[in-house]
């Protein structure tokens, strides 16, 4: 249950020994890919995808865009593979190419009328496990109140930096509709937050 | 307690998210079929489709038709057959040659495949209804394998 080591003193990978595993198993695969090894690719996939789906979801897409979004962010990896000089950027190439779509996809809806939580809630599928729910259950509802109770701009960001490994900040800045250099800052203020909620919660 | 690391606090942020809005189970085997496919393709050359019989409707909701494809020196004809919801496809590559037919339906990744007997046949049996190609992957390894293009069943 490494998970669960997140509020309690450093058991479990920290966010930097994950990512930096994720990004090097993804460089991995996609040499052995380009070396003419498919399971190369199908490792990529597999490692990749869900961090594209939490990266693509913070957009708010429904789940069939957010779908669409990724499968043509993987399309156009095969297809412009040469495009990828170096190996160990492959990952933020893909997430910088997913959150593009994303916002591409996000921005051309007609009215952007944004959705209320309440309502986004009652969509989300709620799977836990058996055991996660046991054991997770008031540890688990207090922490997603805390980071659900942050203003938008924040959840979605830290939804973004949370799962991505480097960011460019000043594509998020565009995306964000903030000011460029402003991203840096209010990510600490963002993080300051729900450090606040979760002490409030009683989580620290 | 100690105060939390700016590590600890996007784990959080992580935990939350993959338990509240997880990812749904298909997705990496979907994603791994799509990009499987389009790489596939890549460098996949394509069949020519040179001619395609009309319709042959048979009793109680069954129909059938041909198609003949051309790649190079290798004929292709197919006879596509559809009984109540059931399909298969008879096809017979001139000249006849050792080859593995491999269904590539639109979005089930079910493998269905096929060896050619020494007549040049084969059969694929059981297909989804919608749109299909076939990948044909001579066992002359010197031989590149080679595609139809998207036909529908």
């Amino acid at each position: 249950m490494t998970r669960t080591g997140h509020s309690r003193a450093g058991d479990g990978p920290s966010h930097d020994e994950r990512s930096s595993a994720v990004w090097a198993r993804a460089t991995d695969g996609f040499n052995r890919w380009t070396a003419g090894d498919p399971a190369g690719l199908d490792d990529l996939v597999a490692v990749m995808t869900p961090v594209l789906w939490h990266v693509v979801r913070a957009y708010r897409l429904s789940d069939s865009a957010a779908e669409d979004v990724i499968q043509n962010t993987w399309l156009a990896l095969v297809r412009r593979r040469a495009a990828i000089l170096d190996p160990v950027a492959v990952g933020g190439w893909l997430t910088t190419t997913a959150r593009r779509e994303a916002w591409r996809t996000a921005g051309a809806k007609t009215t952007p009328t944004p959705v209320e939580d309440d309502d986004l809630e009652h969509v989300l599928p709620q799977q836990r496990s058996a055991e996660e729910s046991v054991v997770q259950h008031d540890d688990g509802d207090r922490l997603w109140a805390a980071v659900d109770g942050l203003p938008e701009r924040c959840r979605r960001l830290l939804r973004i930096v949370a799962f991505e490994n480097r960011p460019d900040y000043r594509e998020l800045a565009t995306e964000l509709g903030m000011p460029v250099g402003s991203i840096g800052p209010t990510r600490g203020r963002c993080l300051a937050k729900l450090r606040v909620a979760l002490i409030e919660a009683g989580e620290v | 307690m100690s105060e939390l690391s700016r590590e600890a606090l996007l784990e959080i942020v992580r935990g939350v998210w993959e338990r509240h809005d997880p990812m749904p189970d298909h997705l990496v085997a979907t994603m791994q079929a799509a990009a499987a496919v389009a790489d596939s393709d890549l460098d996949l050359e394509l069949m020519e489709l040179v001619e395609r019989s009309t319709e042959l409707a048979g009793a109680r909701g069954s129909t059938s038709y041909t198609l003949r494809f051309v790649h190079g020196d290798t004929d292709l004809l197919l006879r596509v057959a559809v009984d109540n919801g059931s399909s298969r496809v008879d096809g017979w590559i001139v000249p006849a040659e050792p080859m593995t037919i491999r269904a590539l339906p639109g979005e089930d990744p079910a493998d269905v495949e096929a060896v050619t007997t020494e007549s040049g046949r084969f059969s694929l049996t059981g297909l989804p209804v919608g749109l299909m190609r076939l990948r044909l992957e001579p066992h002359d390894a010197g031989r590149p394998a080679f595609a139809t293009p998207t036909f529908e069943i």
